[in-house]
């Protein structure tokens, strides 16, 4: 029953809706607005500075009350104009392993000619930490928040219900609203902590290439995100001037494939747990690429071939993430 | 004992002895609480002048000892030393004041209540406490004053508050206290619109709901119901307004302006007190002459007597606080006046009051108290072999005043036991009082009946507004006599000595001390001065009759002139609701329809990417204007040929103006062209 009525309050009252992509318009519909506990109290005095003046006859505290009343509804509607009218859009959110946090980039953007200051922004939600970021927008400007969510499970996790509140000028009322921004962040499987070392390739070639091609220096190419260290040419490098904008430089070699590492989820033992299984595919692929060891990848019905680097990196814990077979 | 933040703490200790610390720009906390402080002071300053000195210099010191807290970024005292601190100021408030209750132990008390609490400020809801204590504080300053310069410093302590209190809730960036003032500014001038609305429209009670403190009235000057030395000279120095007249006749000369208030008939041998006559009065009055018809705004007094000129027509009518007439003529109203209030009066300067009393009725105005003042009685009997009829006696008497060498002073020789007698024959300088006390007893010892009246006379006339105040400055004593056929007489005795006294104002008649006689300068004369204070007090009576003493009367009586014949208080609130929201509805208004301003170089290309939306061709969101102009002149646009020169020419034009530089005074030309290009684009 109570359950229901929440419901009933959230998608009535509150107006709460689904996933809103695009550049979302706070109107000011969307804008409650409540006393906080000392504008209750606030009104408590009120009253007392009424019956005060009431009771002495004091002219001036008429005046002084009622100054104070008009304060009260003045710093109401400038709550609300700190919150309301606001444009939200949501930013990028980086792929991370589950069990860490999240983190969802929200730009809050305001096209009006008054600064707004003090906003909180925050997830909510069950079982959400209540840790809103504060952030000040200056006028015809936009502010990044970062907001971060556990993650526990591997998969696309959306992003929880924002809400954002102010007391500001006054802290005698809150004022909050509710977007739910259409993003989702792509959470990989927890790389597991006492894997087995990587499976090293065998001797006996599966497919006839050189052995010992991946050490058969080829060539010097430009640094890229996600080469190993251990390539890196540091004789090159050194000769590079850094001041002149300089780049580092990693060794390229051919026939990385004769070594071939293939991390294949069918060869891990049948009795393990599937997620056991992923797991321990995250932590061989993490070490395959800080080894610069080039891999094979092979899920399902998904393979891959043997390569390095980030772009493998990503789409073989992408196809981890998203694994719905047995 | 664990410290809060030992980390932070040290390390501040540890850089502060590095950084310069003039140069070091003042943490954001610390400006805060200083400005919090500086709003106390503002709040806490107008009570110094009625507070006990003690207080005023406990709180004093214990403001600079926040001040200086904050300053140094010490740590606050721990409650072992507050607390200890605090229950000694509690017993030397009892001590002082003899009870916790009442206004002034009151006020001492949330005074202290508020420095002490600043010193123990840790938590947001503690910032709270002390703005509720402080706007208390400032409803109890109006206790003591509810001048207009009260009212300003009102203004600027909320708009102190409120700075401070915004100023706490900044989260991140801080702007400059300027910018800070100017949206408490902006917050109180908001709020300004709504007080006058809620001031004049909401349903005004008339107070008292509960009992007042016993000395809630207390320093409000006025005459008393009785008479010793010294009671109107320690008036006479006042300048308090007792009460301001507007006539609606032409007024009476000053030396006909005698407000008469209270008569005192007992006499001790020192002090005149009240006489109570029993029975319902029986008041035998013949007029001459035509009344004149004035308004009185009495000040409030804590008393219950009305003044009116001699003799008023009628009975005055207040509301919720009946009026009745004494036998002896004095204006009594059910309970003290305890706020302004206004009445209207209609007095007759001619006339004559009980010409024919019965003797045994007039036997009561004629006692004197045994064994006091033998030569007063003795000078009386020798009087009375010299004169067969009461009117020469009386003349006799006055003529006596006159010739002896007779003083008019406020600082009189002290009055042994009797008193009459040291004064006429001995010291023969006094006050009022001391005339008409004397003039009294000697009428009394010539059997002739006679009494003491108080009261005010004379008046000063505003130019500016035509109101007449009169101060407590003005209160007079004179004497009233009964005579065969002529009834009662009014006899003033002081009028013999110091005729100026009567003719024109106390002020002009006593050498004035202070700074206008330091400097040689006659400030009454003054024509700029007298001009300013005519302005002033001009001013000061429209303060006084529009927010002092706008009660439930005088709401009655501007509903009326609005329009609404008989407005209660539902018709108040139905008022005050409708034009709250509307004022409400204005300050939202400009509060929240601020659109940013779109410069019209802006504007016009939002006009053309319209224009090219409904053509089909809406500018894509990453497209800038080179971009677009591409697309849209491209081959296969299915932009028509013609336009595509003028939309190319447009949008090379709008680029320039955009992202060039253009010389400013071109400017307005080139955006003219633009202006004709995109209507040729249409």
């Amino acid at each position: 029953m109570r359950a229901l009525f929440s419901r009933w309050i959230d998608k009535w009252l509150f107006q709460l809706r689904g996933a809103e992509s695009g550049e979302v318009f706070l109107h000011q519909r969307r804008v409650f607005i409540l006393p906080t506990r000392p504008g209750l109290a606030f009104g408590v005095m009120l009253v007392l500075l009424l019956l005060g003046a009431i009771n002495y006859n004091l002219s001036l505290g008429f005046a002084l009350t009622f100054l104070i009343a008009g304060i009260a509804i003045v710093d109401l509607h400038l709550t609300f104009r700190n919150l309301a009218h606001l444009h939200l859009n949501a930013g990028r959110a980086p792929a991370v392993f589950a069990g860490a946090d999240a983190q969802f980039e929200l730009q809050v953007i305001n096209r009006r000619k008054h600064d707004r200051y003090a906003l909180w922004i925050g997830f909510i939600g069950p079982g959400l930490p209540d840790l809103p970021q504060p952030t000040d927008i200056a006028a015809n400007s936009t502010s990044c928040v970062l907001l971060t969510a556990p993650t526990q499970e591997r998969g696309w996790l959306a992003a929880p219900r924002v809400r954002l509140q102010t007391r500001f000028p006054l802290g005698l009322v809150r004022a909050w609203s509710y977007w739910q921004p259409a993003v989702h962040v792509l959470v990989y499987p927890t790389p597991e902590e006492h894997a087995p070392p990587l499976p090293r390739a065998s001797d006996e070639r599966e497919d006839g290439h050189g052995r010992f091609g991946q050490n058969d220096f080829a060539g010097i190419r430009a640094y890229q995100v996600g080469d190993s260290l251990k390539h890196l040419a540091w004789k090159q490098i050194a000769k590079i001037d850094v001041d002149a904008g300089g780049v580092l430089l990693t060794k390229q070699f051919e026939g990385g494939a004769t070594s071939e590492t293939v991390l294949d989820y069918a060869t891990l033992p049948r009795l393990m747990d599937r997620e056991m299984k992923l797991s321990r595919l995250t932590r061989w692929i993490l070490d395959a690429e800080l080894q610069g060891q080039p891999y094979a990848f092979r899920l399902g019905s998904i393979s891959y071939p043997p390569a390095c680097g980030a772009a493998h990196q990503t789409a073989c814990l992408c196809a981890l993430a998203l694994y719905e077979g047995s | 004992m664990k410290r809060p933040h030992p980390g932070t703490a040290l390390l501040h200790d540890r850089l502060s002895p590095m950084l310069p610390s003039m140069s070091r720009p003042m943490s954001r906390d610390k400006a805060d609480m200083l400005l919090l402080i500086a709003a106390c002071v503002l709040v806490l300053a107008p009570h110094a002048a009625h507070l006990p000195l003690w207080i005023s210099l406990t709180s004093t010191a214990v403001l600079a000892w926040r001040g200086w807290v904050t300053f140094r970024g010490n740590r606050l005292p721990p409650r072992w030393i507050l607390l200890p601190i605090t229950t000694i100021a509690m017993i030397v408030i009892y001590w002082d004041f003899n009870t916790f209750f009442g206004r002034d132990a009151g006020v001492a008390m949330l005074v202290l209540l508020l420095v002490f609490k600043l010193l123990e400020m840790h938590a947001k809801r503690d910032l709270f406490v002390i703005i509720f204590v402080s706007f208390f504080l400032m409803l109890t300053n109006f206790f003591y004053s509810q001048s207009i310069f009260t009212a300003v410093m009102m203004v600027a302590a909320v708009l102190a508050i409120v700075t401070a209190q915004l100023s706490f809730q900044y989260t991140g960036i801080v702007p400059s206290l300027k910018k800070r003032l100017g949206l408490g500014s902006l917050i109180v001038g908001l709020a300004v619109p709504l007080t006058l609305v809620l001031f004049f429209l909401f349903p005004r009670i008339q107070g008292p709901l509960w009992g007042l403190p016993s000395d809630a009235h207390a320093g409000q000057s006025g005459l008393s119901d009785t008479m010793a030395p010294g009671n109107i000279s320690s008036l006479a120095l006042s300048d308090d307004v007792a009460f301001r007249v507007k006539f609606l006749d032409p007024a009476p000369p000053k030396s006909a302006l005698y407000w008469r208030g209270i008569v005192l008939g007992n006499y001790d041998g020192r002090t005149w007190t009240k006489l109570m006559q029993p029975g319902t009065p029986v008041i035998d009055i013949q007029a001459r002459g035509k009344p004149v018809r004035y308004q009185v705004t009495l000040e409030p007094n804590g008393r219950r007597w009305l003044f009116a000129l001699e003799l008023p027509t009628a009975v005055p009518q207040l509301s919720n606080n009946p009026t009745g007439i004494t036998h002896d003529l004095q204006l009594l109203t059910t309970s003290p006046v305890s706020e302004r209030i206004r009445y209207d009066v209609e007095s007759i300067l001619d006339f004559s009051v009980q010409p024919h009393a019965s003797q045994l009725s007039l036997r009561d105005w004629l006692e004197l108290p045994p064994s006091f003042n033998p030569t007063t009685l003795a000078f009386a009997a020798s009087l009375r072999t010299q004169h067969n009829t009461d009117t020469k006696l009386v003349a006799a008497v006055l003529q006596f005043f006159r010739e002896k060498n007779f003083r008019y002073t406020l600082e009189p020789p002290l009055l042994g036991k009797h008193a009459v007698d040291d004064f006429l024959f001995a010291t023969q300088a006094g006050f009022c009082e001391h005339y008409a006390s004397s003039f009294v007893v000697l009428m009394r010892a010539l059997d002739i009946p006679a009494r003491v009246v108080t009261g005010y006379q004379g008046g000063e006339i505003n130019p500016v507004d035509g109101y007449m105040t009169v101060r407590q400055s003005d209160a007079h004593a004179w004497a009233e006599v009964w005579l065969d056929q002529r009834g009662w007489v009014r006899i003033d005795p002081t009028a013999a000595v110091a005729p100026e006294r009567v003719a024109q104002n106390l002020a002009r008649t006593l050498p004035r001390a202070g700074i206008g006689g330091l400097l040689g300068l006659d400030l009454e004369k003054s024509a700029w001065i007298s001009s300013l204070r005519g302005n002033w007090n001009a001013a000061s009576n429209a303060w006084n009759q529009w927010v002092l003493n706008y009660s439930p009367d005088r709401q009655k009586r501007l509903m009326q002139a609005l329009g609404f014949q008989d407005a209660d208080w539902r018709t108040l609130i139905v008022l005050m609701l409708v034009i709250g929201s509307i004022v409400m509805a204005i300050v939202a208004i400009i509060l929240l329809l601020n659109r940013t301003i779109i410069n019209p170089l802006d504007a016009l290309y939002q006009t053309f990417c319209q224009q090219m939306k409904k053509r089909n061709l809406p500018r894509a969101r990453h497209e800038g204007p080179r971009d677009y102009c591409q697309r849209l002149t491209a081959t296969d646009s299915v932009l028509p040929a013609h336009k595509k020169a003028a939309v190319e020419r447009f949008l090379q034009l709008y680029e320039i103006l955009q992202y060039g530089r253009v010389d400013q005074n071109l400017r307005p030309a080139t955006i003219t062209q633009l202006k004709s290009l995109l209507s040729e684009c249409r």
